[in-house]
């Protein structure tokens, strides 16, 4: 069994969890066929949305394990709606159930509130939470419903209001973990996870790390030949410390430091201390996605396994669809993908685009990507107003990979303007629709996936100058154009899973 | 079903405790079926009502019914079978405190509190979490799971108190929360209850009569109401008169309903029975132990309900059908008194009373049975000890501390002295009729100058009055023929409270309830001639 653990999965998520979640569903297709081995995606965080958004990345539930779900008994409940008109708990002969638009109802004794119940986001009338108050209006309790439409935990508040307790309850309304929050060092913070019950005993933690430990240490238990794969930088010294397990690694989605310009000696962002300093050991091997980051790696650190394991497959259906050409796309339309946060560099995009206008007058750029704040999205949208580009601007908001295809066939030239990356999904997933890729110079996808002049371009980094440039040939060379989307067709070949299958295995065993 | 209300069934138990149990053995015998229904939270509920021989398929906690632990086999739970969740766990016995400090690898995981015997079953748990804050407390049932659960503030406090089911579902919460006037008040109680139905109640009062509600459903029939009785009113009261459905709900008066009980017309109501006397015609019935009582509230209240005059004491057949003991096998001149040392009973009174006798007969004796109330510092029995000094009757009168021998004392007697200032009823003058003691009490509400017939079975004197109280007595002394005709008296006044004619009253009392219930259900806009 393969286990890829992880904080949560999201309702926007980022590349990290596209690629576990795309890993999961790889290995998962291989074991079918005997190769590689059943895998589940392991979050940490309670998450009451989690089979919604792990649904939205593509996963089923066999997929996904969560750890509040585990010790709750939930891992296989199967949703059913739960409208709030019609949940069992209230007594509908005592309270009157108010309408208040869409929102939220309130339960009313003979006219007085004595509590509020939340619409579950994006739902008509299904029970999200129900908050009850005292006749002083305080909040004496809040139950929270899951996705799938029942009670999973009931939370109770100190006298000034601030969380006090949480109860985490099973199917039958037993609590099987509760939380306590009191003071620590003068700051109201967790304090006690308590696990109740646990197959005949109780036990206690300080944190949630702790419970956390404790929980991959049971699966790994009642699994045989159970591997590990610590996906996430915050939770490498916990899965260094799981015991039992057939292998552990690592896997780096990202560039090590932020000093690009000197990986094997710049300074580590200090979320890789762990991994790569302290529990390096602990690991099988580190993972990464490029030869040039394994190089640098193994320089920096000769006494760690470091290997190479590309965390992107294109399936077999994509690489066998029929190739889109040049008159079926939309003119001219360049493309960004990914998050909308400063070390992603958006704005770039923005500033190519104004100069690429100047020589094609009807190029057009469409962003797919959640805002990290709504600060980045006031400022591109007011940087597009400068530029007057407004108009040739869309921003597309935040839509699953799953969903991406048809966008990347609609374009021409995919951008990446990053200040590094560990390897770029967003491109391999463009070649994988034929679309060039322009890039800057930064390590460690661009010269992994691009062949300059050949599928696309590797422009000095920061220079939108030169990528405006070579964006502009590329839109006004239909020929060359045609040439390089080809090569992109080619490339992605070499993401096709049954090859990447076979370097997995290699990596692995 | 008939539910007897009350709050606990303590160790330390008043006459309303007893009252209770006499009636629910009355009850059993007829097999009339009987519930008694507990409101107060007491994680020893079980072992004292079953030590005071109620079964626990006749009782209903209102904590155990919604807790489904009505019915649990008693487990010994000792410290070493907490699950402390933590390694290295070492006890240190803290004997004085009678508790175990636990602690793991120094840091102290909870402090375990134990009953003070062999068993050392534990009480409650401490719990500390790994930055040394007390953040709750678990209160286990006698029967050995988890009631109560305490969850504490930073600042130390109760903040929310959670009561579980045994499997651990979480039924009952009480907050404590800031209100307008800057204090920490319980404010707000929720009830997930038996249908997973979740409730919330402003106060105790309205879960209690949401519990009601519930017996009321459980126990519920076309044939007859379901007859609450209200041994404790106040407890209750608010949700007896606003029950759902309808039932036959009985007020029952254990004490004088004035704060003042010689005088029943006095403006200031017995605090506990005010609210029910003001609502008298709220309930289907009201009881008083006495006629006398009885005769007073109808006189000043002048109720439409129904009024019912049920002892409260019953005389055994056992002790009815006992034989007789003569005068001559008595010791001459010994009286005695069952009654605790307490400003209430006023012996210092029936003291002085002996004390004028003993100057005509010198072989009268008096024997004090009960214990010394401690309130300002045993100033009862100071008082008492006071009178005998100054009558010189250290030979004479004699505080003998409590005893169960209550057969063998009364028939070595001759007679029974009563000086309380108030009285609901009293259980010892009756008992000591029963056993064929020649009474004499003052003239007090209520029992007392009921149970004593004046001329019959003993005397009554003005309240106050000792030097009529000591002629009385003298006059017995003085005249053989008469004390073996009040102790005839005596025995044969004791038949009032036979099993047989108290049952007698309460059967008139079922029967109204009966009788009345077509009518009622009639009322209820739900009944359609016997479909509901």
């Amino acid at each position: 069994m393969y286990y890829f653990v992880s904080e949560n999965i999201f309702a926007y998520n980022s590349g990290t969890e596209h690629a576990q979640a795309q890993r999961v569903k790889f290995f998962n297709r291989r074991a079918e066929q005997g190769r590689l081995g059943q895998a589940a995606y392991v979050t940490r965080d309670y998450n009451r949305f989690l089979s919604r958004d792990a649904n939205a990345i593509g996963l089923n539930t066999d997929e996904v394990l969560n750890m509040y779900d585990y010790f709750q008994g939930t891992t296989h409940v199967l949703r059913q709606e739960q409208p709030l008109r019609l949940l069992s708990q209230i007594p509908v002969d005592k309270y009157h159930i108010v309408g208040h638009g869409p929102n939220y109802s309130t339960l009313e004794d003979a006219g007085r509130v004595v509590a509020k119940i939340n619409v579950m986001p994006a739902t008509v009338g299904l029970v999200n939470d129900i908050t009850y108050y005292d006749r002083a209006d305080n909040v004496t309790a809040r139950e929270n419903f899951d996705w799938r439409g029942f009670k999973s935990s009931v939370d109770y508040f100190h006298p000034d209001g601030r969380l006090a307790v949480q109860k985490f309850l099973n199917l039958s309304g037993e609590t099987v973990l509760e939380v306590t929050h009191m003071n620590i060092n003068g700051q109201l913070l967790p304090s006690m996870y308590r696990l109740i019950n646990y197959l005949g005993h109780d036990y206690r933690f300080n944190t949630e790390e702790q419970l956390f430990l404790f929980f991959l240490n049971e699966i790994t238990r009642q699994q045989p030949d159970t591997t590990l794969i610590s996906d996430r930088r915050g939770l490498d010294h916990i899965v260094a410390g799981v015991q039992g397990t057939t292998h552990k690694f690592a896997y780096l989605h990202d560039i090590h430091t932020g000093d690009t310009k000197h990986p094997v000696r710049g300074k580590l962002y200090p979320a890789y201390i762990n991994v790569l300093e302290r529990y390096g050991g602990a690991f099988t091997a580190i993972l990464v996605s490029t030869l040039a980051q394994q190089r640098d790696l193994q320089t920096r650190y000769p006494r760690l396994t470091i290997k190479v394991a590309p965390d992107v497959v294109i399936d077999e259906q994509t690489l066998a669809q029929p190739r889109v050409t040049l008159s079926e796309r939309q003119p001219h339309q360049l493309l960004y993908v990914g998050r909308l946060s400063p070390e992603k560099r958006p704005e770039q995009a923005l500033r190519v685009l104004a100069r690429v206008v100047k020589d094609v007058p009807d190029a057009t750029l469409v962003y797919y990507g959640y805002a990290a704040t709504q600060e980045m999205m006031h400022d591109l949208q007011e940087l597009a107003t400068k530029l007057q580009v407004i108009d040739h601007v869309t921003f597309g908001g935040y839509v699953p990979s799953t969903d991406l295809q048809k966008d990347y066939q609609q374009a021409q030239v995919i951008l990446q303007t990053s200040v590094g990356e560990g390897l770029g999904m967003n491109l391999v997933e463009a070649m994988g629709n034929g679309v060039p890729s322009v890039s800057f110079d930064v390590p460690y996808g661009a010269h992994a996936l691009i062949e300059d002049g050949v599928n696309g371009y590797v422009v000095p980094d920061g220079s939108n100058l030169v990528m405006a440039q070579k964006v502009s040939e590329l839109l006004l060379d239909d020929d060359q154009w045609t040439q390089m989307s080809v090569a992109a067709y080619d490339k992605a070949q070499a993401f096709a899973e049954s090859k990447m299958a076979t370097i997995w295995q290699q990596v692995l065993n | 079903m008939n539910f007897f209300i009350n709050a606990t069934m303590p160790k330390q138990k008043s006459g309303i405790e007893h009252a209770e149990l006499k009636r629910l053995d009355l009850f059993n015998k007829n097999n009339e079926p009987v519930m008694v229904v507990l409101r107060d939270w007491d994680p020893n509920a079980h072992i004292n009502a079953n030590d005071a021989g109620i079964v626990d398929n006749q009782l209903i906690n209102m904590f155990d019914y919604f807790q489904e632990s009505l019915q649990i086999e008693p487990k010994k739970l000792q410290v070493q079978d907490i699950e402390f969740g933590a390694l290295n766990i070492k006890f240190a016995d803290d004997v004085e405190k009678s508790r175990y400090l636990v602690k793991s690898n120094e840091q102290l995981v909870a402090r375990v509190n134990y009953n003070v015997d062999a068993d050392r079953q534990v009480k409650s748990v401490e719990w500390f979490d790994g930055f040394n804050n007390l953040y709750r407390v678990d209160h286990y049932d006698s029967r050995g799971f988890i009631s109560l659960q305490q969850w504490y503030t930073p600042d130390n406090k109760i903040g929310t108190e959670t009561w579980q089911t045994p499997s651990g579902r979480t039924v009952i919460e009480a907050f404590h929360k800031n209100t307008m006037s800057g204090e920490i008040n319980k404010t707000s109680w929720r009830l997930i209850d038996r249908a997973n139905q979740v409730y919330q109640f402003d106060t105790l009062a309205e879960l209690t009569k949401y519990f009601f509600d519930c017996l009321n459903d459980d126990y519920w029939s076309l044939d007859q109401p379901n007859v609450f009785i209200a041994d404790r009113a106040h407890l209750g009261d608010w949700g007896l008169l606003h029950l759902k459905k309808p039932a036959y709900t009985v007020f029952h008066l254990h004490n004088a309903h004035t704060a003042n009980a010689r005088n029943p017309a006095a403006p200031l109501l017995n605090n506990n029975y005010e609210f029910s006397l003001n609502n008298i015609d709220g309930y289907d019935a009201v009881v008083s132990a006495t006629h006398k009582q009885t005769a007073d509230v109808r006189a000043r209240f002048q109720p439409k309900t129904k009024l019912f005059t049920i002892p409260v004491g019953v005389v055994p057949d056992r002790l009815l059908g006992a034989p007789r003991v003569p005068v001559a096998e008595r010791k001459f001149g010994k009286m005695v008194v069952f009654a605790r040392i307490a400003w209430e009973k006023h012996l210092d009174d029936l003291v002085r009373a002996i004390g004028l006798v003993h100057q005509e007969f010198p072989e009268v004796t008096l024997d004090l049975y009960g214990y010394p109330d401690p309130s300002d510092n045993y100033k009862a029995r100071r008082e008492v000890e006071q009178v005998i000094d100054e009558y010189q009757l250290s030979d004479v009168v004699t505080l003998k501390g409590y005893t169960t021998d209550i057969d063998q004392v009364q028939n070595e007697a001759m007679m029974y002295g009563l000086t309380s200032r108030m009285e609901g009823f009293n259980l010892a003058i009756m008992e000591a009729i029963s056993h064929g003691l020649i009474a004499f009490s003052y003239d007090v509400n209520y029992g007392p100058n009921e149970i004593v017939e004046d001329g019959v079975n003993g005397a009554v004197v003005p309240y106050g009055d000792y030097n009529a109280l000591a002629q009385a007595i003298l006059q017995v002394l003085r005249d053989p023929k008469l004390a073996e005709q009040y102790m005839t008296g005596a025995y044969e006044s004791a038949e009032r409270y036979s099993e047989a004619s108290v049952w007698s009253a309460w059967q008139s009392l079922l029967v109204d309830a009966k009788e009345s219930w077509p009518a009622k259900l009639a009322g209820m806009p739900g009944y359609r001639g016997g479909q509901l």
